[in-house]
């Protein structure tokens, strides 16, 4: 049942980097890879402040969710400033650049990774409550999102995302927005980044590289960008994906290059067969 | 004090090491100048071109030249699928700029895992040896690869730009990269100016790999990082600028080279992030480059 629980656990935790990716890529059509680096940094902070500091683990996760929110204005906020193109362009050198710094940070476990970050819950039945609490928060964040993106708000956000000209005319401040969805989203990433951290209790810098911007971005394309469910199809299906995969017992240098290319295999498949994904509605071509 | 005879080594090794990044950051460039699109698809491009090359030179023992015309034209077969059944399908379907940088970066990464699964993470290069020959001029070091590489990209650019100025095909491109609507209208057609820039970029960016991977060993994950450094010198260099790229990129590996005098070695690898932060922060939309170079050839 412990594997189960693990699955449980993982399909909550993707479910809101998912789902909080797909508020900044799909609603707010900004495009970054970065969002692993926030999971990243407030798996970081949550398990230092708590390991080193001393501060309690809900108050941690409080922290390194803060964190992760507010660094990712220092991404947007120079980049947006130029276009939307060059959130892009800084998101790439922002994921590979923490990585590379988290790799020389020792405080951070360097590249052998950090150990001995305490967990959430304890006793026998460990993982089941961590699976209920992932799982609860997942549908929190879902429901979270989709009242964001549905209400006035959304329909500001809609208008921004499809006509940003004519949505400065009206006086609104597009900039604000943007600014506004990508610290949320980022700040949710980095929520689901704090759980992980007390969940398996290890960090290293190879968890949070280039394979895991694939992967969400696939869970966002292949359920369907802009659309509430689709994210949830997505981290379903993927998660579920792998494990399969893992039957087939093959050794780590085939699986890990197997995996990735099943993941941006599946995005390009998508992306010209069915590109509204899963959950959105098939667009006429 | 500095001694300037380290100076000048590290100005000329930084000088021959930008020659890669020269035709990395021209063909990045030309391809956003003509087709509009930021390809990061080259990242892909270039490791199927080294590990041609690779698997043809040491796996199974071509002549350099040899194996380089079978990275040549596995790059330019890439490039040509990518434009036909990847580009240009989502162009005829209207798809948002945000599904093309989709496109483009997933392709550079399910290259990159194919390079890995194929190929293991083992760091490769195209000869057995990286040692080359070396002459020392007034106490400057000069080796027989700085001349090779430094030669070919002087006369890969000299090429670009007669190409660009005095072919139709090359007139053309810059038509199209100006208005391509209007350019439709003038019997020009876009998709084949499109491929042609495609095409010219494989091109470049195999001859950039030839050398880096005859000086250098690579990983499949490399290229992207490589990449970055060319996207810099485009923005840098004032998008839509050709010669701009160029001279960023040379002014990149002169900054790189000389950064080992002041910043600690472990640091080293986060430094071009860094300069890409400052480059958006600062200069977003490049530097000026001088207008006599400018008309020296090739159009900005």
């Amino acid at each position: 049942m412990e594997y189960v629980y693990s699955i449980l656990v993982l399909v909550g935790l993707y479910t809101i980097l998912a789902s909080s990716f797909n508020l900044i890529i799909g609603f707010g059509g900004l495009i970054s890879i970065a969002h692993p680096i926030f999971f990243a940094l407030s798996a970081y902070v949550s398990a230092l402040a708590n390991l080193h500091l001393g501060v309690p683990i809900p108050l941690a996760i409080l922290l390194g969710t803060l964190f992760a929110a507010v660094m990712s204005v220092a991404l947007s906020l120079p980049s947006l400033r130029v276009s939307g193109d060059y959130l892009l362009i800084a998101s790439i050198g922002f994921q590979l650049g923490f990585v590379e710094v988290i790799k020389n940070v020792e405080i951070a476990g360097a590249a052998s990774g950090l150990t001995g970050i305490a967990s959430m819950y304890s006793g026998e039945h460990r993982s089941l409550a961590f699976a209920c609490t992932t799982l609860g928060i997942a549908a929190v964040v879902v429901w979270a999102v989709h009242r964001l993106t549905h209400g006035e708000y959304g329909r500001a956000i809609q208008a921004m995302r499809d006509d940003e000209e004519c949505f400065a005319s009206l006086g609104r401040s597009a900039m604000a927005i943007k600014i506004t969805l990508f610290a949320v989203g980022s700040g949710l990433a980095g929520l689901a980044g704090a759980l992980y951290a007390h969940y398996f209790q290890y960090l290293s810098p190879e968890q949070f590289g280039i394979i895991q911007s694939s992967l969400i971005l696939t869970m966002v394309v292949v359920g369907g960008m802009g659309t509430t469910l689709g994210p949830v199809l997505g981290a379903l299906l993927l998660i579920a994906l792998p494990q399969a995969i893992t039957f087939l017992n093959l050794p780590p240098s085939v699986m890990a290059p197997l995996q990735g290319m099943l993941y941006t295999g599946l995005v390009l498949v998508f992306l010209f067969v069915r590109p509204a994904g899963l959950a959105g509605k098939p667009i006429r071509q | 004090m500095l001694d300037p005879q380290v100076l000048l080594q590290i100005g000329w090794t930084s000088v021959a090491t930008s020659t890669c990044y020269v035709l990395f950051a021209l063909a990045f460039a030309l391809t956003l100048k003509v087709a509009r699109v930021w390809n990061f698809a080259q990242a892909g491009i270039m490791g199927l071109a080294f590990y041609a090359m690779f698997a043809a030179m040491l796996k199974w023992g071509w002549p350099h030249a040899a194996g380089f015309a079978f990275g040549l034209g596995v790059a330019i077969a890439a490039s040509v699928a990518i434009e036909i059944w990847g580009y240009r399908v989502l162009r005829r379907r209207h798809s948002s700029a945000l599904l093309l940088f989709i496109f483009a970066i997933v392709v550079a990464e399910f290259i990159a895992y194919l390079l890995t699964l194929l190929f293991g993470t083992e760091p490769q290069s195209l000869t057995k040896s990286l040692v080359s020959e070396v002459y020392i001029v007034r106490g400057v070091a000069i080796t027989s690869w700085d001349l090779k590489a430094l030669g070919a990209t002087v006369l890969a650019c000299a090429a670009l730009s007669a190409f660009m100025r005095f072919t139709r095909q090359g007139q053309f491109l810059s038509a199209v990269a100006d208005n391509g609507e209007l350019a439709e209208l003038y019997g020009i057609g876009a998709n084949r100016a499109y491929l042609v820039a495609m095409v010219i970029a494989a091109t470049l960016v195999s001859v950039g790999i030839y050398f880096y991977g005859t000086r250098a060993s690579m990983i499949p994950t490399a290229p992207l990082e490589l990449m970055l450094l060319a996207v810099i010198a485009t923005i840098l260099g004032g998008i839509g600028s050709l010669p701009g790229a160029g001279i960023a990129a040379v002014g990149l590996a002169l900054l790189q080279s000389s950064s080992i005098l002041v910043i600690p070695s472990q640091w080293q690898g986060s430094l071009i992030y860094f300069v890409l932060f400052a480059v958006i922060l600062f200069f977003p939309t490049g530097l000026r480059v001088p207008r006599w170079l400018a008309g020296l050839g090739m159009p900005r």
